[in-house]
């Protein structure tokens, strides 16, 4: 054999490990994908099947959603949620907001602020619902309530709301402002007509990420509701407990589902917008 | 920011604290003098509590060990091998949109599936694999595990993707000029440099698996109780002490392998990597 036709078989040799390597990462991203989306897509379809409960689809029909809208039981739930959720996006707003656009100039003392905020990321839910209830409910006695949801939801859901700002604000030119106020602008007019409009995409995916974060969350909940059902508390307990309103369930998931989905996309791409633009 | 700083430490920082405190408290429903006493990790060791704490991080890393199998080559080939911006662009949004999604919503829909009469059991019987349903497909470990890999797969691989992206093109290059081939460029380049995203999505798999109530209830039923439906029994229960010792259980495994992760950064360079990552 030449040296050249040595070569040539060595290329070929190593084209194809990059083939079958490129074949099995895209197999493999296939099947975290359906991992992930194919329960979502199941539940859709079962949504519209008459008989969900088999695990078989079809056939085909609408029942579940108009039982749905005639039993109301998951309502008030849902507005409780809406209203937790609201309550948090904003809270998410303003405060990541207002740290966001301090943390990344502040150098080390930042880092450190910022590494305590997302510890909360390591920590379970069910961890942080239990270290809650026991620090607020027994050592200082505070019943649980409608605050206690709030802070839980907004302490889960605030680190994500933080890095979407801090995505903005590292890209952020600091020069800007020194030169608005060489031109005589003052700190009121810096924030309004040159931080706020920059820093705006980041700020409004916060309160997206915020509300539905909220919107969606379980396992602090559970231990912090104090009397109320949110939303996913309720689908919790009637999936639970193998109620009649287990077929309305997969209607009413879905419904959010799709709904939460959609606002993610919106929220995204606001993020992200610049760099794709 | 200082103010909230300081507010954010009373009000997450130290319940967490707090509780193991807690935790080696003897509290008794009198009132009384709180002693100091490790009742609380006895009860956990002697009672078949420990069974569920063994279980729950047997689990947790078999699923993580799974997911990152799955997730290395996907995360290698979404930075270094595509090449398309809008295929990327949508695997990023299929990929971070679940975090944002409601779990109980995803996994309740396994359960008729994987029933006795469900789907997969009727499939294999009018095949003609097996001739009674597998009893074992639902209420299992099995299918804990099943239902874990779906919900946690994005916490695995956007970690390991940010710290591939990190990794400069000529790097590889320069590892093929140099006569290396893709599996050694694989074990001598990509593997170290990326160290620090498999950790971190270690890191970011293994805990919210440790405290997960949600798949275990519905896909376990009770015979597959772990850490998450303990700890909510114990505090129905008004048992604080062994649950707030269960807690810390988890803050120490939290805190080693936050340690680990600390060290790797450390060796492969630069702790402000992944801070980094994530502003990207």
């Amino acid at each position: 054999m030449t040296a050249s036709e040595q070569l040539r078989a060595a290329v070929e040799r190593e084209r194809m490990i990059l083939r079958w390597s490129t074949a099995v990462a895209v197999i493999l991203g296939c099947v975290g994908i359906i991992l992930i989306y194919g329960p979502i897509v199941w539940l859709a379809l079962m949504s519209i099947s008459e008989q969900p409960l088999t695990g078989k689809p079809g056939p085909f029909t609408t029942i579940w959603y108009v039982k749905l809208f005639t039993d109301m039981r998951w309502f008030d739930p849902l507005m409780v949620s809406l209203a937790i959720a609201s309550t948090v996006s904003v809270l998410c707003m303003f405060t990541a907001a207002a740290i966001g656009r301090v943390l990344p100039h502040v150098g080390a003392v930042g880092l450190v602020i910022l590494s305590m905020i997302l510890i909360v990321l390591f920590m379970p839910g069910v961890m942080l619902g239990v270290d809650f209830i026991i620090f607020y409910r027994i050592l200082l006695g505070i019943r649980t309530g409608v605050w206690s949801l709030i802070l839980a939801h907004f302490v889960w859901a605030f680190p994500f709301a933080l890095l979407s700002v801090i995505i903005v604000a590292s890209r952020f030119d600091t020069r800007l402002l020194e030169v608005a106020r060489d031109l005589g602008a003052g700190r009121w007019r810096c924030f309004r007509s040159i931080e706020l409009p920059l820093l705006l995409p980041g700020i409004l995916s916060a309160g997206f990420f915020g509300f539905l974060l909220s919107l969606n969350e379980l396992p602090r909940s559970i231990f912090l509701r104090g009397g109320i059902t949110t939303l996913p508390l309720f689908e919790w307990a009637e999936a639970a407990s193998h109620s009649t309103m287990v077929p309305l369930i997969y209607g009413l998931s879905t419904l959010i589902t799709l709904g939460s989905l959609v606002l993610t996309v919106l929220a995204l791409s606001l993020l992200f917008k610049r760099e794709t633009a | 920011m200082t103010t909230f700083a300081g507010l954010w430490f009373i009000g997450v920082i130290l319940p967490v604290l707090g509780v193991v405190v807690v935790s080696l408290l003897r509290m008794t429903a009198e009132g009384g003098d709180p002693a100091l006493t490790l009742d609380a990790y006895r009860e956990i060791l002697l009672t078949g509590r420990w069974e569920v704490t063994a279980r729950t991080i047997r689990i947790a890393a078999t699923v993580t060990l799974i997911l990152l199998v799955i997730s290395f080559p996907f995360a290698l080939w979404l930075a270094k091998g595509l090449r398309s911006t809008t295929i990327k662009l949508v695997i990023w949004t299929l990929l971070t949109a679940p975090f944002f999604l409601s779990d109980t919503a995803r996994v309740i829909v396994w359960r008729p599936v994987l029933g006795l009469m469900g789907p997969i059991n009727s499939g294999l019987m009018t095949l003609g694999f097996i001739e009674r349903p597998l009893p074992w497909l639902l209420f299992s470990e099995s299918s804990v595990h099943f239902g874990l890999l779906g919900p946690f797969l994005p916490n695995m691989i956007w970690p390991i993707f940010l710290s591939m992206t990190l990794i400069d093109d000529d790097l590889l290059e320069a590892s093929k000029d140099i006569g290396a081939s893709p599996l050694q460029t694989l074990w001598y380049v990509i593997v170290p440099l990326s160290l620090p995203g498999i950790t971190a999505g270690i890191v970011f798999t293994f805990v919210p698996i440790l405290g997960d109530d949600v798949v275990a209830k519905v896909l376990g039923g009770q015979r597959v109780l772990m850490l998450g439906g303990a700890m909510l029994d114990l505090i129905n229960a008004l048992n604080y002490a062994v649950a707030a010792a269960m807690s810390t259980l988890i803050l120490v495994i939290i805190a080693g392998l936050q340690l680990i992760l600390v060290m790797v950064l450390r060796t492969v360079g630069g702790n402000g990597s992944l801070v980094q990552g994530l502003k990207r």
